[in-house]
């Protein structure tokens, strides 16, 4: 089975290295993916004017019936576009968090634990709010990181926000929420947005790793997180 | 704001005016409020009523200069209303955006995508002015050159 991956704007630039990862464990689990041809931006969270921001989605999902009505978006914000403009559920739309598993990264050969590691896994808004849009399992960095023996720690900030959606037009707002989190967690982030990757990266002096860092990381595939 | 923008706000977050009507007024909003955790006196119902009655003085809710759209108050309302998306369709009335916002649907425009360098270069006399570039140093990972390319709209 084919399915269509929409990268989004965010992993052709800022967070190319998030591409590059998560195509090399989509196919490594046997996703047969292919890139929408086409594709054009989600519009993120810069329009107020609901239907407007839609359309552009409503455009990405068309352009995504030429390869697989099945889609597979790894920026959050794209994710989320995408979801709400599928308002007759017509298409299957996945973050690749729901992709990703325990059993099934085992299977492909581990070389590295994560003994003697301390993570925050950080998921911040967009993955898990509104319930409609979220991702289906919301432990996910969890389990991987505990199932290869890493430490976690922040519990009660993974849902907090990263202030991101504000970076670039009240930045003083970013980094109070940067603060926050940082200050009531400890050890590396671990993050699947590219956005808190940047907030958090800017305002906290921890370190910040995407989770497909840390399974390429077990895998062999990289030499430190 | 004249009576027409207040419709119009309405209009742009999808909702019709009664969807409003049946807030309980119980400000669990208020209460999970990103905001208030660096007490801002935010209240998401404040402004949702101000909506509802079309007050003029929402324009001055610290929601509309703060709100990181985290959706932590859509979670916990009991009608899941999203007020983040209100929030944004003021905001987009008001035309409160920052030069780098401007310049993040202009080249949606052109391109149909976002290309950071023109962002960059558009944006550039704001991100001086407000102290960016001294994170410069730890944005050196992000940046990769290509190439604009315009794509196909249907």
């Amino acid at each position: 089975m084919k399915y269509s991956y929409y990268p989004g704007c965010s992993l052709t630039g800022s967070a190319k290295r998030l591409d590059v990862a998560t195509k090399k464990i989509l196919t490594k689990l046997g996703y047969d993916i292919k890139e929408i041809p086409e594709w054009n931006c989600c519009g993120a969270v810069e329009y107020g004017n609901k239907e407007e921001l839609i359309k552009l989605s409503r455009e990405n999902l068309k352009k995504a019936e030429a390869v697989s009505k099945t889609i597979i978006a790894p920026c959050p914000a794209c994710y989320r576009n995408l979801k709400e403009s599928d308002r007759d559920a017509d298409f299957n739309i996945y973050n690749p968090l729901d992709m990703f598993n325990v059993a099934d990264i085992k299977k492909l050969g581990i070389q590295k634990d994560l003994k003697n590691m301390v993570f925050t896994p950080y998921y911040g808004c967009v993955l898990l709010r509104p319930k409609e849009t979220a991702i289906k399992n919301r432990n996910i960095i969890e389990e991987i990181i505990t199932d290869f023996g890493g430490e976690l720690d922040g519990e009660k900030i993974r849902d907090r926000c990263c202030g991101g959606n504000l970076f670039f037009s009240n930045k003083e707002m970013t980094e109070k929420c940067v603060n926050l989190i940082a200050s009531r967690s400890k050890g590396i982030f671990v993050v699947y947005c590219p956005l808190c990757h940047m907030a958090i990266n800017t305002f906290s002096n921890r370190k910040v790793v995407y989770i497909t860092d840390i399974i390429l990381y077990i895998l062999g595939e990289r030499k430190n997180i | 704001m004249q009576k027409t923008d207040m419709e119009k706000i309405i209009e742009f977050t999808g909702y019709k005016k009664k969807d409003f009507s049946v807030c309980l007024g119980c400000k669990i909003c208020a209460s999970v409020c990103t905001l208030n955790d660096f007490d801002m006196h935010a209240n998401p119902q404040g402004l949702l009523l101000k909506i509802f009655l079309g007050d003029n003085t929402v324009t001055d809710d610290p929601l509309i200069k703060n709100c990181v759209s985290c959706y932590r108050c859509t979670d916990a309302c009991p009608w899941q209303i999203r007020i983040p998306e209100v929030v944004r369709a003021i905001r987009e009335i008001l035309e409160y955006s920052s030069p780098f916002e401007k310049a993040f649907k202009g080249s949606i425009s052109i391109w149909g995508r976002v290309y950071e360098p023109y962002i960059f270069m558009n944006a550039i006399g704001f991100l001086m002015k407000n102290g960016y570039l001294k994170h410069f140093m730890k944005w050196t990972e992000y940046i990769s050159f290509h190439l604009p390319r315009k794509i196909k709209r249907i």
